[in-house]
Protein backbone atom coordinates (compact mmCIF):
# COMPACT_ATOMS: atom_id res chain seq x y z
CA UNK A 1 0.00 0.00 0.00
CA UNK A 2 1.29 3.27 -0.92
CA UNK A 3 2.00 6.15 1.46
CA UNK A 4 2.78 9.65 1.66
CA UNK A 5 6.00 10.49 3.42
CA UNK A 6 6.75 13.88 4.60
CA UNK A 7 10.46 14.70 5.06
CA UNK A 8 12.18 16.75 7.40
CA UNK A 9 14.19 19.78 6.06
CA UNK A 10 17.45 18.07 6.88
CA UNK A 11 17.14 15.05 5.16
CA UNK A 12 15.81 16.76 2.08
CA UNK A 13 19.04 16.19 0.42
CA UNK A 14 18.37 12.47 0.09
CA UNK A 15 14.87 13.24 -1.64
CA UNK A 16 16.56 15.87 -4.34
CA UNK A 17 15.19 18.72 -2.07
CA UNK A 18 11.82 16.98 -2.30
CA UNK A 19 9.05 17.47 0.63
CA UNK A 20 6.59 15.13 0.16
CA UNK A 21 7.38 11.34 -1.24
CA UNK A 22 5.79 8.11 -1.58
CA UNK A 23 6.62 4.66 -0.51
CA UNK A 24 4.99 1.65 -0.20
CA UNK A 25 4.94 -0.84 2.71
CA UNK A 26 2.36 -2.39 5.51
CA UNK A 27 4.49 -1.44 8.55
CA UNK A 28 6.48 1.65 8.92
CA UNK A 29 9.86 -0.80 8.45
CA UNK A 30 8.78 -1.73 5.28
CA UNK A 31 8.15 1.91 4.44
CA UNK A 32 11.58 3.00 5.54
CA UNK A 33 12.73 0.13 3.68
CA UNK A 34 11.22 1.05 0.21
CA UNK A 35 12.67 4.45 1.34
CA UNK A 36 15.77 3.45 1.03
CA UNK A 37 15.59 1.62 -2.39
CA UNK A 38 14.15 4.67 -3.48
CA UNK A 39 16.69 7.21 -1.94
CA UNK A 40 19.64 5.61 -1.08
CA UNK A 41 21.08 6.18 2.27
CA UNK A 42 18.48 7.66 4.16
CA UNK A 43 17.13 5.04 6.23
CA UNK A 44 20.44 4.85 7.96
CA UNK A 45 20.36 8.54 8.87
CA UNK A 46 17.25 7.93 11.09
CA UNK A 47 17.86 4.40 11.68
CA UNK A 48 20.86 2.78 13.31
CA UNK A 49 22.83 -0.50 13.27
CA UNK A 50 20.12 -1.90 15.74
CA UNK A 51 17.41 -0.81 14.04
CA UNK A 52 16.15 1.90 16.87
CA UNK A 53 15.41 5.33 15.70
CA UNK A 54 18.27 7.41 16.43
CA UNK A 55 17.53 9.77 19.31
CA UNK A 56 17.42 12.58 17.17
CA UNK A 57 14.92 11.93 14.77
CA UNK A 58 11.19 11.23 15.40
CA UNK A 59 8.87 9.01 13.16
CA UNK A 60 4.66 9.95 13.10
CA UNK A 61 2.09 8.27 11.33
CA UNK A 62 -0.45 11.18 11.08
CA UNK A 63 0.02 12.53 14.32
CA UNK A 64 0.66 9.71 16.36
CA UNK A 65 4.76 9.03 17.73
CA UNK A 66 5.93 5.75 16.33
CA UNK A 67 7.76 3.52 19.21
CA UNK A 68 7.90 0.45 17.14
CA UNK A 69 9.01 0.12 13.63
CA UNK A 70 6.39 -2.92 13.08
CA UNK A 71 3.74 -0.36 13.51
CA UNK A 72 0.93 -0.91 10.57
CA UNK A 73 0.27 1.68 8.14
CA UNK A 74 -2.85 2.17 5.83
CA UNK A 75 -3.14 2.86 2.34
CA UNK A 76 -3.11 6.96 2.95
CA UNK A 77 -1.79 7.38 6.24
CA UNK A 78 1.28 9.82 5.86
CA UNK A 79 4.60 9.43 7.31
CA UNK A 80 6.32 12.01 9.24
CA UNK A 81 10.02 12.03 9.48
CA UNK A 82 11.02 14.48 11.76
CA UNK A 83 14.34 15.64 13.04
CA UNK A 84 15.67 17.98 15.52
CA UNK A 85 16.72 21.46 14.46
CA UNK A 86 19.32 23.69 16.11
CA UNK A 87 19.71 26.82 14.29
CA UNK A 88 18.09 29.76 16.57
CA UNK B 1 0.97 44.92 41.14
CA UNK B 2 -1.33 47.60 40.18
CA UNK B 3 -1.51 49.19 36.95
CA UNK B 4 -0.59 52.94 36.44
CA UNK B 5 -2.48 55.17 34.45
CA UNK B 6 0.13 55.25 31.80
CA UNK B 7 -0.35 51.66 31.57
CA UNK B 8 -3.74 51.24 31.44
CA UNK B 9 -3.70 53.65 28.35
CA UNK B 10 -0.58 51.88 26.79
CA UNK B 11 -2.71 48.38 27.11
CA UNK B 12 -5.78 49.36 26.88
CA UNK B 13 -6.20 46.46 23.86
CA UNK B 14 -5.25 44.02 26.36
CA UNK B 15 -7.72 45.41 29.01
CA UNK B 16 -10.43 44.79 26.62
CA UNK B 17 -9.98 40.99 25.86
CA UNK B 18 -11.88 39.12 28.55
CA UNK B 19 -8.98 36.90 28.77
CA UNK B 20 -6.56 39.34 29.79
CA UNK B 21 -8.38 41.97 31.22
CA UNK B 22 -6.69 44.09 34.33
CA UNK B 23 -5.74 41.17 36.27
CA UNK B 24 -4.23 39.76 33.50
CA UNK B 25 -2.34 42.43 32.67
CA UNK B 26 -1.36 42.84 36.57
CA UNK B 27 0.06 39.40 35.92
CA UNK B 28 1.98 39.87 32.97
CA UNK B 29 3.76 42.86 35.15
CA UNK B 30 4.45 40.71 38.07
CA UNK B 31 5.86 37.89 35.81
CA UNK B 32 9.80 37.82 34.78
CA UNK B 33 10.38 35.81 31.34
CA UNK B 34 13.95 35.26 30.23
CA UNK B 35 15.22 34.74 26.65
CA UNK B 36 17.66 32.85 26.34
CA UNK B 37 19.73 33.97 22.65
CA UNK B 38 19.27 36.99 21.40
CA UNK B 39 18.96 35.64 17.91
CA UNK B 40 16.56 34.98 15.16
CA UNK B 41 13.68 33.42 17.76
CA UNK B 42 14.62 35.93 20.78
CA UNK B 43 14.69 38.95 19.00
CA UNK B 44 10.90 38.87 17.52
CA UNK B 45 9.98 37.37 21.33
CA UNK B 46 11.78 39.99 23.02
CA UNK B 47 10.05 42.83 21.14
CA UNK B 48 6.59 40.93 21.60
CA UNK B 49 6.76 40.42 25.67
CA UNK B 50 8.48 43.72 25.85
CA UNK B 51 5.60 45.57 24.19
CA UNK B 52 3.19 43.08 26.22
CA UNK B 53 3.97 44.35 29.12
CA UNK B 54 6.16 41.47 31.11
CA UNK B 55 7.14 43.18 33.59
CA UNK B 56 11.15 41.76 34.14
CA UNK B 57 12.44 40.58 30.92
CA UNK B 58 16.25 39.40 31.08
CA UNK B 59 17.92 38.76 27.98
CA UNK B 60 21.00 35.86 28.17
CA UNK B 61 23.52 36.82 25.06
CA UNK B 62 27.25 36.58 25.19
CA UNK B 63 27.73 37.09 21.17
CA UNK B 64 28.32 40.37 19.48
CA UNK B 65 25.85 41.90 16.56
CA UNK B 66 27.08 40.67 13.06
CA UNK B 67 25.97 42.10 9.46
CA UNK B 68 24.83 38.58 8.58
CA UNK B 69 22.18 38.50 11.89
CA UNK B 70 20.39 41.29 10.33
CA UNK B 71 18.33 39.37 7.89
CA UNK B 72 16.37 37.73 10.50
CA UNK B 73 17.52 39.46 14.11
CA UNK B 74 15.19 42.29 14.10
CA UNK B 75 16.05 43.40 17.40
CA UNK B 76 19.38 44.93 15.84
CA UNK B 77 20.08 48.10 13.80
CA UNK B 78 23.08 48.05 11.28
CA UNK B 79 24.61 51.07 14.01
CA UNK B 80 25.17 47.88 16.63
CA UNK B 81 27.06 45.68 14.21
CA UNK B 82 30.22 44.79 17.00
CA UNK B 83 28.28 45.69 19.78
CA UNK B 84 27.15 42.96 22.12
CA UNK B 85 23.56 41.40 21.61
CA UNK B 86 22.46 41.32 25.28
CA UNK B 87 23.42 45.14 25.75
CA UNK B 88 22.07 46.34 22.38
CA UNK B 89 18.58 44.17 23.39
CA UNK B 90 17.90 46.37 26.65
CA UNK B 91 18.20 49.27 24.89
CA UNK B 92 16.14 48.62 22.01
CA UNK B 93 13.48 46.55 24.46
CA UNK B 94 13.70 49.83 27.15
CA UNK B 95 12.97 52.53 24.19
CA UNK B 96 9.76 50.10 23.20
CA UNK B 97 8.54 49.96 26.94
CA UNK B 98 10.33 51.81 29.37
CA UNK B 99 7.79 50.40 32.32
CA UNK B 100 9.29 46.97 32.24
CA UNK B 101 12.83 46.06 33.55
CA UNK B 102 15.51 44.54 31.12
CA UNK B 103 18.09 42.36 32.63
CA UNK B 104 21.02 42.30 29.98
CA UNK B 105 22.83 38.64 30.55
CA UNK B 106 25.98 39.02 29.02
CA UNK B 107 27.69 35.57 29.75
CA UNK B 108 27.80 31.86 28.28
CA UNK B 109 25.01 29.86 30.12
CA UNK B 110 27.23 26.70 31.55
CA UNK B 111 26.60 24.15 33.86
CA UNK B 112 27.93 26.43 36.62
CA UNK B 113 25.57 29.82 36.01
CA UNK B 114 22.72 28.23 35.27
CA UNK B 115 20.64 27.76 38.06
CA UNK B 116 22.05 31.17 39.18
CA UNK B 117 20.29 32.83 36.07
CA UNK B 118 17.15 30.90 35.42
CA UNK B 119 16.31 31.01 38.94
CA UNK B 120 14.87 34.29 38.76
CA UNK B 121 12.51 34.15 36.31
CA UNK B 122 8.89 32.17 36.40
CA UNK B 123 9.25 31.44 32.59
CA UNK B 124 12.24 30.39 30.03
CA UNK B 125 12.28 31.13 26.24
CA UNK B 126 15.16 29.10 24.67
CA UNK B 127 15.92 30.31 21.48
CA UNK B 128 19.98 29.41 21.50
CA UNK B 129 21.61 28.16 18.17
CA UNK B 130 23.41 25.36 20.29
CA UNK B 131 22.47 22.00 20.41
CA UNK B 132 24.76 21.88 23.89
CA UNK B 133 22.97 24.68 25.56
CA UNK B 134 19.74 23.62 24.41
CA UNK B 135 19.93 20.37 26.52
CA UNK B 136 21.43 22.39 29.36
CA UNK B 137 18.66 24.31 29.79
CA UNK B 138 16.01 21.89 29.73
CA UNK B 139 17.39 19.81 31.97
CA UNK B 140 17.95 23.05 34.07
CA UNK B 141 14.23 24.00 33.83
CA UNK B 142 13.37 20.22 34.62
CA UNK B 143 15.31 20.43 37.60
CA UNK B 144 14.57 23.69 38.92
CA UNK B 145 10.56 22.97 38.07
CA UNK B 146 10.49 25.82 35.29
CA UNK B 147 8.18 26.29 32.61
CA UNK B 148 10.18 26.18 29.13
CA UNK B 149 8.52 27.41 25.48
CA UNK B 150 11.70 25.95 23.52
CA UNK B 151 11.92 26.56 19.66
CA UNK B 152 14.06 25.78 16.83
CA UNK B 153 14.87 27.11 13.01
CA UNK B 154 16.51 25.38 9.80
CA UNK B 155 16.21 26.49 6.53
CA UNK B 156 12.35 26.67 5.94
CA UNK B 157 11.23 24.69 8.67
CA UNK B 158 10.71 25.52 12.04
CA UNK B 159 9.93 23.77 15.67
CA UNK B 160 8.44 24.66 19.13
CA UNK B 161 7.16 22.78 22.09
CA UNK B 162 6.37 23.75 25.45
CA UNK B 163 7.08 21.77 28.72
CA UNK B 164 5.19 22.55 31.68
CA UNK B 165 6.43 20.75 35.24
CA UNK B 166 4.94 17.50 36.14
CA UNK B 167 2.57 18.51 32.94
CA UNK B 168 4.26 16.78 30.31
CA UNK B 169 7.18 15.91 28.41
CA UNK B 170 10.15 17.58 28.21
CA UNK B 171 13.09 18.10 24.89
CA UNK B 172 14.64 15.08 25.66
CA UNK B 173 11.21 13.50 25.89
CA UNK B 174 11.16 14.12 22.32
CA UNK B 175 14.73 14.17 21.23
CA UNK B 176 16.71 12.26 23.61
CA UNK B 177 20.09 12.96 22.27
CA UNK B 178 21.38 14.78 19.86
CA UNK B 179 24.74 14.14 18.46
CA UNK B 180 26.79 17.09 17.89
CA UNK B 181 27.49 17.47 14.20
CA UNK B 182 24.83 15.44 12.98
CA UNK B 183 22.11 18.38 13.12
CA UNK B 184 23.55 21.56 10.74
CA UNK B 185 23.03 24.87 12.08
CA UNK B 186 21.58 28.31 10.14
CA UNK B 187 25.44 29.55 9.59
CA UNK B 188 25.91 25.85 7.89
CA UNK B 189 22.67 25.88 6.02
CA UNK B 190 20.91 28.92 5.86
CA UNK B 191 17.51 29.97 7.22
CA UNK B 192 14.72 32.34 5.99
CA UNK B 193 15.12 35.28 7.23
CA UNK B 194 11.59 35.65 8.09
CA UNK B 195 11.60 32.28 9.52
CA UNK B 196 12.27 33.01 13.19
CA UNK B 197 9.77 36.07 13.27
CA UNK B 198 6.73 33.36 12.91
CA UNK B 199 8.04 30.75 15.71
CA UNK B 200 9.53 33.15 18.19
CA UNK B 201 6.37 34.85 17.89
CA UNK B 202 4.39 31.21 19.30
CA UNK B 203 7.36 30.97 22.03
CA UNK B 204 5.63 34.73 23.17
CA UNK B 205 2.72 33.85 23.06
CA UNK B 206 2.88 30.64 25.11
CA UNK B 207 4.66 32.38 27.53
CA UNK B 208 1.84 35.06 28.11
CA UNK B 209 -0.40 32.41 28.22
CA UNK B 210 0.75 30.43 30.78
CA UNK B 211 1.80 33.78 33.25
CA UNK B 212 -1.97 34.13 32.38
CA UNK B 213 -2.82 30.71 32.67
CA UNK B 214 -5.75 30.86 29.82
CA UNK B 215 -5.74 28.38 27.00
CA UNK B 216 -3.98 25.54 25.62
CA UNK B 217 0.43 24.91 25.66
CA UNK B 218 1.63 23.47 23.59
CA UNK B 219 2.33 20.41 26.29
CA UNK B 220 2.86 17.30 24.66
CA UNK B 221 2.63 18.74 21.33
CA UNK B 222 5.21 19.40 18.74
CA UNK B 223 4.14 22.01 15.92
CA UNK B 224 6.18 22.20 12.60
CA UNK B 225 5.74 24.33 10.51
CA UNK B 226 7.05 24.49 6.53
CA UNK B 227 7.04 28.01 5.38
CA UNK B 228 7.46 27.05 1.81
CA UNK B 229 4.45 24.65 1.82
CA UNK B 230 2.61 27.25 4.19
CA UNK B 231 1.56 24.41 6.64
CA UNK B 232 1.16 23.13 10.05
CA UNK B 233 1.59 19.91 11.20
CA UNK B 234 0.72 19.16 15.04
CA UNK B 235 2.55 15.48 16.77
CA UNK B 236 1.74 14.10 19.86
CA UNK B 237 4.32 13.28 21.75
CA UNK B 238 4.45 11.65 25.32
CA UNK B 239 6.86 11.62 28.71
CA UNK B 240 9.61 8.83 28.35
CA UNK B 241 10.24 6.95 31.74
CA UNK B 242 13.21 6.62 30.72
CA UNK B 243 14.39 9.82 30.32
CA UNK B 244 17.66 10.67 31.91
CA UNK B 245 15.95 13.98 33.30
CA UNK B 246 12.41 14.05 33.97
CA UNK B 247 12.08 10.22 34.01
CA UNK B 248 11.47 7.82 36.54
CA UNK B 249 15.08 6.83 37.48
CA UNK B 250 16.99 9.78 36.40
CA UNK B 251 20.56 10.09 35.86
CA UNK B 252 21.02 13.83 35.54
CA UNK B 253 20.45 15.18 38.65
CA UNK B 254 22.42 18.40 38.35
CA UNK B 255 22.89 20.46 35.31
CA UNK B 256 25.75 19.56 33.30
CA UNK B 257 28.55 20.70 30.69
CA UNK B 258 28.48 18.59 27.62
CA UNK B 259 30.72 16.19 27.02
CA UNK B 260 33.45 17.52 25.08
CA UNK B 261 33.15 16.23 20.99
CA UNK B 262 35.39 13.77 20.61
CA UNK B 263 38.75 15.07 18.88
CA UNK B 264 40.56 12.83 16.60
CA UNK B 265 43.80 12.90 18.86
CA UNK B 266 41.95 12.03 21.58
CA UNK B 267 39.58 8.82 19.59
CA UNK B 268 43.68 7.79 18.00
CA UNK B 269 44.30 7.08 22.03
CA UNK B 270 41.09 4.98 22.62
CA UNK B 271 41.98 1.23 22.51
CA UNK B 272 39.76 -1.08 21.00
CA UNK B 273 39.25 -4.40 22.03
CA UNK B 274 36.72 -7.17 21.31
CA UNK B 275 34.58 -9.59 22.95
CA UNK B 276 37.30 -12.05 22.71
CA UNK B 277 39.86 -10.26 24.02
CA UNK B 278 37.81 -9.01 26.91
CA UNK B 279 37.16 -12.16 27.82
CA UNK B 280 40.74 -13.77 27.83
CA UNK B 281 41.60 -10.08 30.31
CA UNK B 282 38.71 -11.17 32.60
CA UNK B 283 39.85 -14.60 32.87
CA UNK B 284 43.41 -13.84 33.22
CA UNK B 285 42.51 -11.35 36.55
CA UNK B 286 41.10 -8.32 38.07
CA UNK B 287 39.89 -6.02 35.41
CA UNK B 288 38.12 -2.44 35.74
CA UNK B 289 34.98 -2.98 33.41
CA UNK B 290 32.73 0.44 33.57
CA UNK B 291 29.19 -0.16 32.05
CA UNK B 292 27.88 3.34 30.75
CA UNK B 293 24.21 2.49 30.52
CA UNK B 294 21.55 3.50 31.96
CA UNK B 295 20.54 2.55 35.39
CA UNK B 296 17.35 0.28 33.77
CA UNK B 297 19.62 -1.26 30.92
CA UNK B 298 22.29 -1.89 33.32
CA UNK B 299 19.76 -3.88 35.59
CA UNK B 300 18.90 -6.03 32.71
CA UNK B 301 21.97 -7.50 32.33
CA UNK B 302 25.78 -7.06 32.70
CA UNK B 303 29.32 -8.31 32.52
CA UNK B 304 30.31 -9.99 36.30
CA UNK B 305 31.95 -7.19 38.23
CA UNK B 306 30.97 -4.31 35.82
CA UNK B 307 30.63 -0.89 37.52
CA UNK B 308 27.36 1.00 36.41
CA UNK B 309 28.45 4.69 35.63
CA UNK B 310 25.57 6.38 33.11
CA UNK B 311 27.72 8.05 30.60
CA UNK B 312 25.72 11.47 31.72
CA UNK B 313 27.52 11.15 35.03
CA UNK B 314 30.79 9.99 33.83
CA UNK B 315 32.21 13.12 34.23
CA UNK B 316 31.59 14.20 37.71
CA UNK B 317 31.86 10.86 38.70
CA UNK B 318 35.25 9.87 37.20
CA UNK B 319 37.27 10.95 40.29
CA UNK B 320 36.38 6.82 41.56
CA UNK B 321 38.23 5.22 39.11
CA UNK B 322 41.32 4.02 40.91
CA UNK B 323 44.96 5.94 39.64
CA UNK B 324 46.46 3.92 37.25
CA UNK B 325 43.60 1.55 36.39
CA UNK B 326 42.88 1.16 33.22
CA UNK B 327 38.92 0.42 32.82
CA UNK B 328 37.37 -1.24 30.10
CA UNK B 329 33.78 0.66 29.06
CA UNK B 330 30.94 -0.99 27.52
CA UNK B 331 27.67 0.19 26.66
CA UNK B 332 24.89 -1.67 24.64
CA UNK B 333 26.47 -1.53 20.87
CA UNK B 334 29.77 0.69 21.37
CA UNK B 335 28.90 4.20 20.50
CA UNK B 336 28.73 5.79 24.15
CA UNK B 337 31.20 3.80 25.64
CA UNK B 338 33.45 5.26 23.01
CA UNK B 339 32.26 8.34 23.78
CA UNK B 340 33.17 7.71 27.40
CA UNK B 341 36.64 6.43 26.37
CA UNK B 342 37.30 9.79 25.27
CA UNK B 343 35.68 11.36 28.51
CA UNK B 344 37.94 9.38 30.31
CA UNK B 345 41.15 10.33 28.33
CA UNK B 346 40.48 14.42 28.26
CA UNK B 347 39.65 14.10 32.34
CA UNK B 348 42.99 12.87 32.99
CA UNK B 349 42.92 8.90 32.60
CA UNK B 350 46.15 7.12 31.19
CA UNK B 351 44.62 4.66 29.50
CA UNK B 352 40.75 3.80 28.38
CA UNK B 353 39.58 0.81 26.04
CA UNK B 354 36.19 0.13 24.32
CA UNK B 355 34.70 -3.03 23.96
CA UNK B 356 34.04 -2.90 20.30
CA UNK B 357 29.98 -3.43 19.49
CA UNK B 358 29.27 -3.71 23.08
CA UNK B 359 27.35 -6.14 25.08
CA UNK B 360 25.81 -6.83 21.60
CA UNK B 361 28.62 -8.35 20.26
CA UNK B 362 29.75 -9.45 23.85
CA UNK B 363 26.48 -11.66 23.74
CA UNK B 364 26.57 -12.66 19.76
CA UNK B 365 30.78 -13.74 20.57
CA UNK B 366 31.10 -15.11 23.87
CA UNK B 367 27.91 -15.79 25.60
CA UNK B 368 24.92 -15.98 24.47
CA UNK B 369 22.99 -15.97 27.28
CA UNK B 370 23.78 -12.34 28.32
CA UNK B 371 20.84 -10.84 27.74
CA UNK B 372 21.18 -7.18 26.69
CA UNK B 373 18.40 -4.86 27.31
CA UNK B 374 16.54 -2.24 25.08
CA UNK B 375 18.32 1.33 24.93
Amino acid sequence: MSCSVRVASPLRSYTGGAATVTADGATVAELLADLERRHPGMRFRMIDEQDRIRPHIRLFVNTMAVESLDTPVRSGDTLHLICALSGG
Amino acid sequence: MALSPDERARYQRHLSLEEVGVAGQEKLKAARVLVIGAGGLGSPSALYLAASGIGTLGIVDCDRVEVSNLQRQVLFDTDDVARPKALVARERLLALNPAIEVVAHDVELRAANVREVLSGYDVILDGTDRLATRYLVNDACVLLGKPLVSAAIHRFEGQVMTYVPARGPCYRCLYADVPEGLVPNCADAGVLGVLPGLLGAVQATEAIKLVLGAGEPLVGRLLVYDALEMRFHEFAFARRKDCAVCGDQPSITEPRDPPAACDVATLARVRRITPVELHALLVSGPQLVIDVREPREFAVGHLPGAVNIPLGMLRERLGEVPAGAEPVFVCRSGGRSLRACSLALDGGLSSASNLEGGMLAWAATVNPDCVVAPA
